[in-house]
């Protein structure tokens, strides 16, 4: 119930939206439209997943977006050296063992270096979303590489249903949160999140693998990465090596408005969830009602202020 | 505290009903105005902005209403637009890809909709699923290039500053190419990725100087990048022995050649490409046969010709 009522004014502005769009747009509220909303946030919602994790024990990984780059090319780039040579469902499977390896290598940097030094997460992210984006560019000459037309299991990914109507990246990303949910809200292991988010030393003090946890969270972090640029090679047919720049902040962006706190300690996954749902229907609905794409940022920005200063007065 | 949530919410909900009853509200079902949308890679390019203004030129002449989305490089947010405007049901939709390969998927939803899709500027891999193409004559633009710059200075080393996603720069490049084959004097040191922007060929250039102390001629694959690369060459001190020659015919551009620092550039008419798109749309709607590719010619402008150029009007922004 308490869980309820701090949803609350999460739940009640996406129900605003929802109704001040179908007054402004017609046809919003068409059922194919709320299925293409869904499949438009998940990219991001599987990405502020991943970053709730590190923003939730007072970390943050900038490198996401890179790591998105990084995924596509050496999976698709896996696939296409592969075409051939090994069965489709081989190629398939080693093409996906690719992309998640290279993202897993990332992330267990990541953490390791954020947990045994005393680097700061920002810093440790900012070099390793370089070098995540140099790698990528390594990939054919820096050029978007194709993915084979024969890959249709991998093209299904992205753009397939599941029983015809929902998404696969829906389905995918419901099942990651459903996850996610269970791992932070009902398992020792999310416990001991929260209490190194809420004070490191005090965790460290009172017996949490302060190391151990805090390297998983990073791995995680960059595996959601992994799946989203999965996702996104396969949406767009193709792996680009320049892809997913800035999508980071838009990853940051829905954990925030979801009532995650920046400094760590308080969130949960169900609110991360809604806050990629309410910048997905504020970017759907000012598109579809025709509103000047520089207005749609500065009212996303004003919906982000928003929501950090009620979490600040909530706080109080 | 929760109660003056609702409270705002409801209030912010009113307020736009309200909005929602003046000239912003639906559309009657008879109301007989057309829908049309357009998504660009970038709109941070003058050529863009005269492109959407020949569009808008077009459209509201015939009374319609034009949405206009900016996807900044970002091949997903272009595919979300897309989708946006393809499930509001737009009457038709003009793209201008990021990716000319991944843009497929967002032509097959299209296509299952019955909305016709036209592309200007950069062209799609794949033609049948779209209703036609206008676009520059871009591997003339590339030959024009290498044929000023044989011209003025037929002994040259020259870099290419590519912008390798987007097929539009492709055709330029290889219409330097094979017009440079022609001219013996002219030898290729490399091809550089520039970004196609005044921020991205900046860096590229000044490592290129500092690469090859003989090179001594530029091609730029648009005008962006070439103020980028003669930025660099000028604090490198080197901008009066290297000729700059490129593709765009924007203000800027002229300007350039006008100070004497930029030797060329092969004029685009991206007015001219929008009002030919936003043409093709309503012959198609009108049931008139639509050819496959609209091809906008490309003029040379130098030193000789930049004024009338620019009294015409037409070019540039």
């Amino acid at each position: 119930m308490s869980q309820l009522r701090k949803m609350g004014p999460l739940l009640a502005s996406v129900v605003g939206l929802l109704i001040l769009f179908r007054i402004w747009v017609p046809n919003f509220l068409a059922v194919e439209n709320l299925i293409d909303l869904t499949q438009q946030i998940s990219v991001n919602a599987i990405l502020a997943l991943g970053m709730t994790l590190t923003i939730l024990i007072g970390g943050i990984d900038l490198s996401v977006g890179a790591v998105v780059a990084l995924v596509g090319t050496s999976a698709v780039f896996t696939l296409t050296v592969l075409e051939g040579s090994v069965s489709g469902g081989g190629q398939f499977t080693l093409g996906i063992l690719a992309g998640l390896g290279a993202a897993m290598g990332i992330g267990l940097f990541n953490g390791l270096s954020a947990a045994k030094t005393r680097m700061p997460p920002f810093i440790i992210t900012l070099a390793t979303m370089q070098i995540a984006r140099g790698l990528a560019l390594r990939f054919n000459q820096g050029r978007p590489m194709i993915v084979p037309d024969s890959q249709t299991a991998f093209l299904a990914i992205g753009n397939g249903r599941f029983w015809g109507i929902v998404p696969y990246p829906v389905l995918i990303m419901l099942i990651l949160f459903a996850i996610g949910a269970v791992i932070l809200h009902g398992t020792l292991f999310g416990r001991h999140l929260y209490a190194i988010g809420g004070n490191r030393l005090a965790a460290q003090l009172s017996g949490v693998p302060v190391v151990r946890r805090e390297t998983v969270v990073y791995i995680l972090c960059a595996l959601m990465a992994g799946v989203a640029g999965l996702i996104h090679a396969s949406q767009l047919y193709s792996a680009e090596p320049a892809s997913g720049e800035g999508f980071e902040l838009d990853a940051i962006a829905a954990v925030v408005v979801g009532g995650t706190s920046f400094t760590g300690g308080i969130g949960t996954v169900h609110g991360t969830l809604i806050g990629a749902i309410i910048i997905g229907i504020l970017d759907k609905g000012l598109n579809q009602a025709g509103v000047h794409f520089s207005l749609q940022y500065v009212v996303k920005g004003l919906v982000i202020l928003g929501a950090v200063y009620l979490d600040v007065v909530r706080r109080r | 505290m929760l109660k003056k949530l609702f409270l705002g919410v409801s209030a912010i909900s009113i307020l736009f009903l309200h909005l929602g009853c003046g000239g912003n509200g639906p559309a009657p079902e008879e109301n007989s105005s057309r829908k049309f949308g357009v998504v660009y890679q970038t709109l941070n390019n003058p050529f863009f902005v005269d492109l959407n203004n020949g569009l808008k030129e077009v459209i509201a002449a015939h009374g319609d209403e034009l949405i206009t989305l900016d996807s900044q490089f970002n091949s997903l947010k272009q595919k979300n637009d897309i989708s946006d405007l393809i499930l509001q049901g737009a009457d038709a939709i003009f793209i201008n890809p990021v990716n000319w390969e991944g843009i497929k998927g967002s032509l097959i939803q299209a296509k299952e909709k019955g909305i016709p899709c036209i592309i200007v500027d950069a062209p799609v891999k794949d033609e049948d699923l779209v209703l036609c193409q206008v676009a520059s004559d871009n591997v003339e633009a590339g030959r024009l290039a290498a044929r000023a710059l044989a011209e003025v200075q037929p002994e040259s080393k020259v870099v290419i500053l590519h912008l390798s996603v987007n097929k539009a720069c492709i055709d330029r490049v290889d219409g330097f190419k094979e017009e440079a084959a022609k001219h013996p004097g002219i030898e290729i040191l490399d091809i550089q990725e520039g970004e196609g922007t005044r921020e991205g060929a900046r860096p590229v250039m000044r490592d290129l100087i500092g690469r090859f102390p003989e090179l001594n001629a530029v091609f730029p694959i648009n005008d962006p990048s070439a103020l980028g690369a003669i930025s660099a060459l000028e604090s490198a001190g080197k901008l009066d022995e290297v000729t700059v020659v490129t593709v765009d015919g924007s203000k800027e551009g002229i300007a350039a050649i006008k100070a004497g620092k930029l030797h060329s550039t092969s004029a685009q008419f991206p007015k001219e490409i929008g009002k030919a798109a936003a043409e093709q749309a309503y012959k198609h709607i009108n049931g008139e046969e639509v050819p496959k590719n609209v091809v906008i010619p490309v003029e040379l402008v130098t030193a000789k010709n930049a004024d009338d150029f620019l009294s015409e009007g037409e070019s540039g922004s």
